[in-house]
């Protein structure tokens, strides 16, 4: 099934990005662009409107910034942006900081990784159907309010003209 | 190895394209751990090493990862790597990229 998310990929592991993206591709996420470096995403975030990224946080072999200043740019741009944390570093000091800066889950590069990652993608996805869905609700709801009151506004016009 | 063989999906030139993309990451990076000098800081060797560890496990080498995550942890808690550690690490990326070029024939 294909999934409707926008997801972007920041990650200076060129390789592994390559396989990621390939991978969530085989797995219905047909939007996904790569990034190597922080400063090349962020350029590019209000063009392009991503939904969810998956953010390294040791950016060092791409560009200055490093993923907890890319999750800070992103949460003060986009704060609808969804961000999954995909780092190599085991390290709870990093974890609870993005976590507490708006990320949305924090993920440690391993065997098991490129499937968490898409669970947690799906997690995110899920979430936007369901807010879409809402929202399509409450326009139907609208929708029907202002019908009835047309309807009644209609008959009372109807009376008071008889 | 696992998760190339089921993007490639049976498909020998999708894996010979995938191993030449770690391969090109790879080689580079072992001839920048060979030329290092373990006498100095060690913060481009973590660095390094960090880089590569990721790789490593995709290609499913879990030995040769469980080594540069040891000796990554290491110098970043402070501690130093000697140049045994460095040279058997080197050993095993080395026999990894020769088992990649078999590959690829």
């Amino acid at each position: 099934m294909s999934k409707h998310l926008k997801v972007a990929l920041v990650d200076d592991d060129i390789p592994n990005t390559e396989v990621l993206r390939d991978f969530l591709i085989r797995n219905g996420y047909n939007h996904v662009d790569k990034y190597h470096d922080g400063e090349s995403f962020l350029e590019s975030l209000d063009r392009f409107d991503e939904r969810a990224v998956v953010l390294d946080f040791d950016l060092s072999g791409g560009g200055d910034l490093n993923g907890l200043e890319v999750l800070e740019a992103i949460k003060e741009r986009s704060p609808s942006t969804h961000v999954i944390f995909f780092s190599g570093q085991d390290s709870l000091e990093v974890a609870v900081e993005s976590l507490k800066n708006g990320a949305d889950d924090y993920i440690v590069k391993s065997n098991a990784a490129f499937a968490l990652v898409k669970t947690s993608l799906d997690k995110v996805y899920d979430i936007q159907v369901l807010k879409l869905n809402e929202r399509r609700s409450q326009r139907i709801s609208w929708m029907m309010a202002i019908g009835w009151m047309a309807t009644i506004a209609a008959v009372a016009l109807y009376f008071a003209g008889q | 190895m696992e998760i190339i063989d089921r993007l490639s999906a049976g498909d020998p030139e999708k894996k010979k394209y995938y191993i030449r993309l770690f391969l090109d990451t790879l080689e580079p990076e072992l001839e920048n751990l060979r030329g290092a000098d373990v006498s100095q800081a060690q913060e481009p060797i973590r660095a390094i090493l960090h880089k590569l560890k990721s790789q490593v496990q995709t290609i499913g080498a879990r030995e040769t990862h469980a080594i540069m995550a040891q000796q990554e942890q290491d110098i970043k808690s402070g501690g130093q790597i000697d140049q045994g550690q460095l040279d058997e690490t080197c050993r095993q990326l080395s026999d990894l990229i020769e088992n990649l070029q078999e590959l690829l024939k």
